[in-house]
Parts: C-alpha cells; structure tokens; sequence
C-alpha cells in the first residue's frame, strides 16, 4: 500500500465525521454543511488527541517554547490589525477575525501534545523592565491548560454568534473580541505578577465596550457597574502586590515581581492577612462571591449574547483561577483559615441563595446569571476544601460552567434574537414548533444540573465527595457537603421550572406559532458544544490525568505552606522572615547582577592612586 | 562658554521670547486695523497666530532639546557654574524639570496656534507670555536661592494671571483671572513671609546655607530659633501648596481651569504645577531634610501626607460630580497633585520617591496635555466642547479624535501600560517601601474612583448618541492641534513601553 492511501486510511475517522456532519443537517448550504462538518473533525480530533493510550504523549516532547507567545499575541496583533481594515467591508472584518481565532484554537490544541508533569511548561522569559525586576514570563501547568483551551474554544464560538445578531459596528466588534481574547489567556498563563495585573486590567476595556455599546437598555449602568467592582478590586490586588515586592526586597535585597519567587515569603501575620485580604476581594469579586455578586446579573442581562458567553465560559474563571493560582500558593496560612468561613459563605450566598433568586426570576438570561453564581459557589467550594480531588473538581467544574453556560447563553439568545423578550411568561409550548432548539435546551439544562452523563455530574461528584474528607474545612464538612448536595436539588428546581414553563404546555402565545428552528450558524456554535459534554462526561479522565501532577503540587505546596506559616506565627517578632524552600524551579529570578560604573563617570577606587597594582613588586 | 552652554535651555527660551517680542510688535499685521467681532480695537498681531506658534513651539522645543544636551553632556563636567551656583542650580534635576517645563510650554503653544484663531481670540501676546512664563519655571526649577525662587515664582505668575484673562470680552475669564491674582499674590506673601522668617532664623538666603543652619539647631552655641524655623516651614509649605492646587490651597483652580483659555489651562495644569513640584522638593530635600524635619513625628512628611490625602480625595470626589469635561479634568488636576504628593512624602524613607515624582509630573505632562488637546479638537468657532452631552457620540463621528482622547484619559486613569500607570506604580511602590502603606492603599482607591469619570467621558463618545436638535460639538480642523496630539500620543506610548529608561533619566537626577 502506498503511503498516501495509508495515510487516506488513517484518517478514517476524520473522513466519516466530516461526512456524517455534512450530511445529516437538512435544509442547509454547501458552505454551512462543509463548516459543520469541519467542527465534526475538530470534535473528533480533539477526542482521539486526548484518548488515554492511544496517542498520548508519555515521553518528554520537545516543548517550542515561542508557543504561549504566539497564543497570545496572535489575536492581540489581530486586534491591531482590524483597526486598519476598512470599516465598510464588514465580511472581510468577520471574515478575518474568525479566521484569526480558529487558527488561534487549532494552535493551542498543540498544547495537548505535552505530558503534563509536575512543574512548567512552554516557559518562556525574557527581561522587560530589569529595575524593577519586571520579566515577561508565560507558562503553563495543568491548571492553566484547560483554562486557556476553554477560552480558544470559547472566544470563536462567542464571535461566530455575535455575528449573527449584531450588524452595527462590526469593526469595533472584532477589535473587542480580540483584544479580550488575547487578554485573558495572557492572564491566564503569566507568571509574572505584574504581567498578570496588566492582562487582568487590560480585559476590562474590550469587556466594557463589548456590554457599553452592543448592550441592552440599561447597558451604561452595567457597563459602570462592571468597571468599579473590578477595578476597586484590582486596586487593592495591586497595593498587595507592591507590599509583597516590597517585603521580597527586605529579605533578598532585590526587586522581583516573579510569582515563583515571591511565593516562597512567608509574611507577619498581620500584613499576610491584609495582603490575602487584598488579593482575596479582587478575585471574589470577579468570581462573583456573595455579597460582590451584584455585578454580574446586570451585566449578563444587558451584554450582548456573544458578551455573555465569553463572560460566563472565561471571565469569571479568572477569579477562581486567580484565587486557586495566588491566594492559595502566596498566603497559605491565612488562606487556609479562611478556607472554612468562607466555604459557608460559598454555600450560602453562592449555591443556595444563587439558586433560590435563580428561581425566582421571571427574566430567562437573568436566571442563566443567577445559576452562574450557584455554580461558581462549586467551584469555590471545592478550593476551599483543598484536597486533590477537590480541586482537580473545582477545574472540571469550571470548564463545566462554561461548556454548558455559555452554550445556555447562546440558546437563551436564540428566542432573543427571534422574539425580543426573555421573559419566561411570554413563552409556553416551544418544544412544538422549534423541536431541535427544545432538545438542546434540555440536553444542557441537564448538563447544567449534573445528571450522571453528562460534564456537570463528575465536577460536582467530585466537589460534593471531596468536602465529606477535607481537613481543612474542620468539623463542618460534613454539613457542609450536605448543603452542597441539597444545592444540587435546587438546580434542579430552578432548571427544570423554566424548562417546563418555556417548552412543554399549551402553545398559547400566537407570536410564538411561526418561531423558526435554530438556523445552521447557531447549530454550529452549539455543535461543538454538545461533543465537549459528552466527552468530559464519559471520559473525565482525560481532563483530569493533565491536571493530575500539577494539583498535586499544588496542594502539597498549600500544606507545606500554611505548616510554616503556623510556625513563625507563635513568634512574637513580626519581622520578615526568611523564605521558604530554596529556588530550585526553572525560571526562577536571579539576583541581578551589581550594577556596574556608568562609563563616563569612572568610580572613585578606578582613579585611586595604585588601582590596579596589586601584586606588583 | 561653559556657563553658557549650561544655562542653554534657560537662554533659548528667554532669547527666543525677545525676538518673538520683536516679531510681533513690528511685523506687519496680517489683517487691517479695525474692530473686530467682540467690539474690540484688533491686535498689531491679529491673524498671525498661526506662525507666532510655530515660532514659539520651535523655541520650546529647543528648550527641551538643550536641556536633555547638557543632561547627556553631564552637568557635573561644566566648570565655571559657580558664578551662579547658590542662585541658579544646573544639575540633573533642573534639567529635567526645564525638559518637562520646556515639553508642556510646547505642547501649550501648538494647542493655542489652533485654538486662538479657531475661537477668534487674537491675541498674539499668548505666544510671548508663555515663553516668558516658562523663563519664570525654569528659573523656579533651578533656584537655589529664595531671591531666585521668588523672582521665578512671580515671572511665572504674571504670565499665567495674563493668559487667563486673554478672552477680553468673557466674565468668566476675567473672574478667573482676578481671583486667581488675588489668591495668587496672597500665597505668594505668604511664601515671602516664610521667606523672610527663614533668612531672620538661620541668615542665610540659600537653600543649602539654610539647610546647614538648620542641622545646628540643638548643637551648643546654635542661634537658629526652632519655632521660627517650622512656622517658616509650614508657611513655604503653603505657599507652594497653593501653587501645586493642593487641598485645602485649591479654591482657585476649577475656576481658573474652566475661564481660562483651554491652552492656557493646559499650561497651568502642566507646566506650572510641574515647576512647583520642582521647587517644593527642593526647598524640602534642600532646607528642610535634617533628620528631624525629615521624620513622621516632628517635621512635614505628615502635613506633606495629609495634603495629598485631601487633594486625591476631593479631587476625584468632586471630578465625579462635574458636568462639564473641563472642569471636571480641573479636579482630576488636583487629584494627580495628591498623588504626586504621596511620593514628595515617601521621601521620608525611599531612594526611589524623587524619581518617582519627576517621572509622575513627565507622564501626567503628556496625557493631559493630550487631553486638554484632544477636548480642544473636538470643538469647533462657537460650538466649543464643554459638557459631556457635547461629546455624545463622537466616537463614531470622529473616530481619530476619540481615539486619541481615550488613550490620554487612559493614561490618566492609570489602566495600564498606558505611561501614567508606571507614573503611579512607581509613586506607589516608593510610598511603600517608605512605609506608607496606607497612604498607597488610599491613593489607589481614590484611582478606581478616578476611573469612574475618565470612563464616563469615554461612555458618552462611544455609547452615547446626542439628544435629537442638541447643538453637536464639530472638531476643529487644525494641523498644529493635530501634531500636538501626536506627540502627546506617541511619548505617552513610548513611556508606557519602554518606562525604565525614562525613570533612570529620573533617577539620575536626584537635587
């Protein structure tokens, strides 16, 4: 056999997903056919990458280390490059964007092709401000990677359905949609805090602009509301990082703003507090914890559909992420005892008030919103249980949340854009006339509850599981992972009254007679989608044997952590004390170099009489 | 020679200002003789604004281009600087300020060889009175001496009070100026008092002799009375305080900001409040930094801190509540003051808190020159931009000049890595490594409340569109208002790229 028709035959199950995703739509174009059959390939691809066995790497790869560089900066140029595109071509401004994105996606799923093992990967550093001991450095560990691949994932799906409801200002658009892009996987893979604090600002401008202009009635105040939250938050982040700079330089005498350093400080009790205090609002806030989750109703309800997905599926992981990657590896002690109080608060605010105001809203989006809350209380919980379990949970749970929230986003946006209302009462009877639309719904309502099968059911298995046995939550765990499970039934509740109320009963409303079926660019926005709950539902393995090492560490570092803390605390000195561990990671800063003489002005011992004559008779 | 060349920037200025003197007294007016459309005799320089700026632009930026000369050539090598040593100090610092100084004189006159003509303002004396107002800075930002501090304080003064009131016909430009030479000339009495209470103490006119005096104090056989030495210091305090518009010395401010000619504003909020900041930590670093002075329990770090507390926190309170965008960016001068003041007090206890002040007052130079810039750009003859209503929509009517308003409000909301977010970190991390941690957590609540009004101007250009048959805001077109953006734009990107190399210019330049 020659090696072309071998390779013809190895791609086999390319070939019968791209016709099968071709074939099975009725009622479509060619171009729309040949698109949904493409996702097909990338569904398949994408699964036969992560099969256990079959090709996953085991040996060290060669890791290219520009990778991060060009995930990130990719979209960030595209953004640049949209501004010079001519405003009166918007198919070649969508055309280009979309383009820019799924290159982006196809280019990060090379990031599954590395073993995840303990420690970094695709690290890259380079010098940037060297006074300051500012450096750009990216890399990546198994908590990051299923971050930065939901949001390639996430981004162009976002994108491709704003397309299709928003027809003004398209180049503003595209512009938002990249530079956000770029922004959030920047922040998901610095290292460098102050890398870090850039990119987590830098989201906020496209963000505004995308729910200020494309939003909905009350989209000002939103946009308003949305900004300080985050920027009061982000503040007082930024006044806990120069303290942290500071304190670095008290006990090794230089700047550095490098995460891998600055982690191992152990602080005085008071201002490690304050410092987590600091930290802790700025990511609860974005997450959004009770009592800092007013934001996000507003915001969701008046973004533009695409705006909500992208702010469901990755911004709010921000905060979970920061708070899991920082909080918990910088401040461990006081992270620690916090742990508890704020599980409660997790428990209470997140998961059962989030899901009894989601019950109560009459508004479709407003309830979506509402059930984010719950579910992120989840993911919370499961980080403050800090167990292994619990936090690889945590990470399912939050690729979760954005699989099948965002798709809920999307669908609610489809009766949006056909009937212009989200109120629930308006609706009755759908599943008559749009059967294919009903069906999804449900099929992420479920995903959305957790049913054993779907994504939902692992993440929250986990959490709930992992809370029983945590040690660091004391002797409410149990109670507490009953809550949990009782916030469970909720979703049910609340998920399953509007299902009922939207889809199933009398059609009533006659608006509601002539509705049309998701078209071909919604179904291929969903598509995707619905593969991802399948797949993390029947093999959850794959995601979780990626992360496996780096939790791992992760949670051996946040014990170490909070055991030295409890030892200096008893001191009565609250003076710095030395660091913990020593620096062995790769890419840990060195001390610069002493600064030598400037050349025109030679120093004092240089034109001393007998410089230089050491050793001579 | 070597005097010369160190007094270069200080001589250009002054040199071109006579022949721009000269130039507009005898050239031949472009427009007849006659009474012009306010009902006023015209000027012998009517019509000619336009050249008047280049021509003063060039002469600032040969200013500027001279001071970064000699800064390059290293000041300590020039022999000879005795001659003028105790009145006039040619090092690093000044030369810096002088290139700040120089740099808003600039960016003023481009702005003004727009906006004079365009709102029919023709009165050319603008040109030369910012260039003697800058001989007055730079002289201000140099001064070793009281004699000379005075002399450049008041130089400075007369010129601004003068271009406030260009707009002859305005009651609201002529209130401005009055009150603002009352107020001015009470604090600057006031600074002379301390002035004179100092000389009475120590007997010494020289900021360093005083300095030295003052460390005697305590020493058996001193003569310099302690309590006359701190009333002379609160009082010089104030009087610099009302120049830099700190709280509670501000009352002048949002009035002489909104009547005043918007390049004048510019000049005002730029470069005088730059020069000011010059002389303040140099009278302080200089006369007032012995060690009891300089402590939080017996010297001026807590009336410097309470300052700033107060200025950051009215300021950005009241920029909030504004309707008009002028105003508004009045308050938010105040504000930036505040936060300068928070490096001027970390002096106490960073290295890194001079430096940080200087490279503070260059980014906050550029981004509001811009902005001051950029509001000038989006009004046009009798449809001036004032209130936020006026910029509904012009995001999408005039996306260049949107454009550029947002970078400069960007820059001063501190989001980065626009330039004014490295001013602020640097400010910031000096006031914590001089363990002011709280005034640094202060200061950075008051940015996100900062945040709320620099954003809301850019809500009103993108999100919003203006009421049906408002009056709409048309820009200006004009080439000179649009080089001066660019080069607020450009260094406001430079800054915020390549940061470190201009704050080791800073760095370098400690008095």
């Amino acid at each position: 056999m020659n090696p072309l028709a071998a390779a013809i035959v190895a791609l086999w199950p390319y070939a019968l997903a791209f016709v099968v995703g071709a074939a099975v739509p009725r009622r479509q174009g060619k171009g729309e056919r040949f698109a949904i059959g493409l996702s097909a390939v990338l569904g398949v691809a994408f699964l036969r990458g992560l099969w256990p066995g079959a090709e996953a790497p085991s040996e060290p790869s060669i890791e290219w280390p520009h990778l991060l560089n060009v995930i990130v900066f990719l979209p960030i140029l595209g953004a640049i490059a949209v501004l010079f595109l001519p405003r009166q071509a918007p198919r070649l401004l969508k055309r280009f964007s979309m383009a820019v994105l799924l290159v982006d996606f196809v280019i990060s799923l090379w990031l599954l092709g590395a073993p995840m093992t303990e420690g970094w990967h695709f690290q890259y550093i380079a010098e940037w401000l060297p006074s300051f001991g500012i450096r750009y450095h990216v890399a990546i560990d198994g908590v990051s990677l299923w971050l930065v691949l939901l949001t390639t994932l996430s981004s162009p799906l976002a994108l491709y359905v704003s397309f299709g409801s928003i027809q003004k200002r398209t180049k503003e658009l595209c512009f938002s949609f990249l530079l956000l892009h770029g922004a959030m996987l920047g922040a998901f893979v610095a290292l460098d805090l102050f890398l870090f604090y850039l990119f987590w600002e830098l989201v906020l401008v496209p963000m505004i602009l995308i729910i200020g202009i494309w939003g909905g009635v009350e989209k000002i105040k939103a946009a308003y509301k949305f900004f300080l939250y985050t920027m009061a938050g982000s503040m007082l982040m930024l006044a806990a990082i120069l303290y942290l700079v500071w304190s670095f330089k008290q006990v090794e005498g230089y700047y550095t703003f490098d995460y891998l350093a600055l982690r191992r400080l152990v602080l005085p009790d008071t201002a490690a507090w304050l410092c987590f205090a600091g930290f802790a609002i700025a990511f609860l806030i974005k997450v959004p914890m009770w009592p800092f989750h007013t934001w996000l109703p507003d915001a969701h309800v008046q973004a533009p559909t695409g705006g909500s997905v992208i702010l469901a599926a990755v911004m709010l992981k921000l905060g979970t992420y920061g708070y899991l990657r920082f909080c918990m590896s910088l401040f461990e002690g006081p992270a620690w005892q916090a742990g508890a109080t704020l599980a409660w608060i997790a428990l209470l605010g997140g998961v059962v008030y989030g899901a009894l105001c989601a019950w109560r809203q009459a508004d479709i989006k407003r309830l979506v919103a509402y059930s984010s809350v719950a579910h992120l209380g989840f993911v919370m919980l499961g980080l403050f249980s800090a167990t292994r379990s619990g936090i690889e949970g945590a990470l399912l749970q939050m690729v979760n949340h954005g699989v099948s929230t965002g798709a809920l986003f999307i669908l609610v946006g489809v009766v949006y854009d056909r009937r212009h209302t989200r109120m629930a009462s308006e609706y009755g009877g759908l599943a008559k006339v749009m059967p294919i639309y009903a069906a999804l719904f449900v099929l992420f309502t479920m995903a959305s509850i957790g049913v054993p099968g779907t994504n939902g059911f692992v993440g929250e298995y986990m959490v709930i599981m992992s809370t029983i046995v945590s040690q660091a939550l004391g002797r409410w765990a149990t109670s507490q992972a009953a809550v949990a499970a009782a916030g469970v039934i909720l979703a049910a509740v609340y998920m399953l009254s509007v299902v009922q109320k939207v889809f199933f009963g009398p059609l009533d409303n006659p608006k509601n007679k002539s509705l049309t079926d998701v078209n071909s660019r919604e179904a291929v926005a969903l598509a995707p989608l619905v593969v991802m709950v399948f797949i993390i539902g029947f093999f959850p393995k794959l995601l979780l044997d990626r992360m496996h090492d780096s939790v791992t560490g992760v949670v051996g570092r946040y014990v170490d952590g909070r055991l030295a803390y409890q030892d200096h605390r008893g001191r009565v000195d609250t003076v710095l004390e030395p660091l913990l561990g020593g620096p062995t990671e790769a890419g840990y800063p060195q001390r610069p170099a002493a600064p030598t003489a400037p050349s025109e002005a030679p120093s004092v011992a240089a034109i001393l009489p007998g410089a230089g004559l050491e050793g001579a008779p | 020679m070597n005097l010369l060349f160190a007094l270069s920037p200080l001589l250009a200025v002054a040199g071109g200002a006579l022949l721009l003197m000269l130039a507009e007294a005898l050239g031949r007016p472009a427009v007849a003789e006659g009474i012009n459309a306010e009902g006023l005799v015209t000027d012998a320089g009517a019509g000619r604004a336009p050249e008047l700026a280049v021509g003063s632009s060039v002469v600032l930026f040969c200013g500027a281009i001279f001071s970064i000369g000699v800064w390059l050539y290293g000041p300590e090598k020039l022999s000879g600087l005795d001659a003028v040593a105790p009145y006039f100090i040619v090092d690093r610092f000044s030369l810096f300020f002088s290139f700040v100084v120089c740099l808003g004189g600039a960016l003023a006159t481009l702005l003004g060889g727009g906006y004079l003509p365009e709102h029919s303002i023709d009165r050319t004396e603008f040109f030369s009175l910012v260039l003697w107002a800058s001989v007055g800075a730079i002289a201000l930002s140099a001064a070793g001496d009281l004699l000379t501090l005075f002399v450049g304080l008041e130089t400075m003064s007369l010129g601004v009070y003068c271009m406030i009131a260009l707009r002859r016909g305005s009651l609201k430009a002529s209130e401005a100026a009055l009150k603002y030479f009352l107020l001015g000339s009470f604090a600057a009495a006031v600074q002379l008092f301390g002035a004179g209470l100092l000389y009475g103490a120590t007997g010494h006119t020289d900021l360093a002799g005083i300095g030295k005096a003052i460390r005697t104090i305590g020493e058996a056989g001193s003569t310099v009375s302690a309590p006359m030495v701190l009333v002379a210091m609160v009082m010089s305090i104030v009087g610099l305080a009302f120049k830099v518009g700190a709280v509670p010395f501000h009352m002048w401010t949002p009035d002489a900001y909104e009547g005043a000619p918007t390049p004048t504003t510019t000049y005002m909020a730029v470069a005088l409040k730059s020069a000011a900041f010059a002389i303040l930590m140099r009278v302080l670093v200089l006369s007032f930094g012995d060690d009891r002075l300089l402590s939080w329990g017996t010297g001026w770090p807590p009336i410097v801190a309470t300052l700033a507390i107060l200025s950051m926190t009215l300021g950005n309170v009241v920029a909030g509540r504004q309707d008009s965008v002028k105003r508004m960016l009045a308050y938010s001068s105040i504000a930036h003051a505040g936060y300068a003041l928070v490096g001027v007090a970390a002096i106490l206890g960073s290295d890194q808190a001079e430096p940080s002040v200087s490279f503070y007052l260059l980014t906050y130079t550029v981004s509001t020159a811009g902005a001051f810039g950029a509001l000038i750009l989006c009004g046009s003859r009798g449809r001036e931009a004032v209130s936020y209503e006026d910029l509904a929509g012009v995001g999408r009517r005039h996306p260049a000049a949107a454009l550029a308003f947002s970078l400069f409000l960007l820059s001063l909301a501190g989001v980065p890595p626009a330039a004014g977010f490295f001013g602020k970190l640097y400010i910031f991390t000096a006031a914590t490594e001089a363990g002011l941690y709280w005034l640094t957590v202060l200061g950075l609540l008051n940015s996100a409340i900062g945040a709320y009004y620099y954003l809301r101007v850019m809500v009103y250009m993108y999100m919003r569109e203006p009421v049906p048959g408002a009056p709409v805001a048309v820009p200006m077109k004009s080439s000179m208002v649009n080089a001066a953006l660019i080069i607020a734009a450009f260094a406001v990107a430079l800054l915020g790229i390549f940061p470190t190399q201009a704050l080791q210019l800073a760095a370098t330049a400690l008095p």
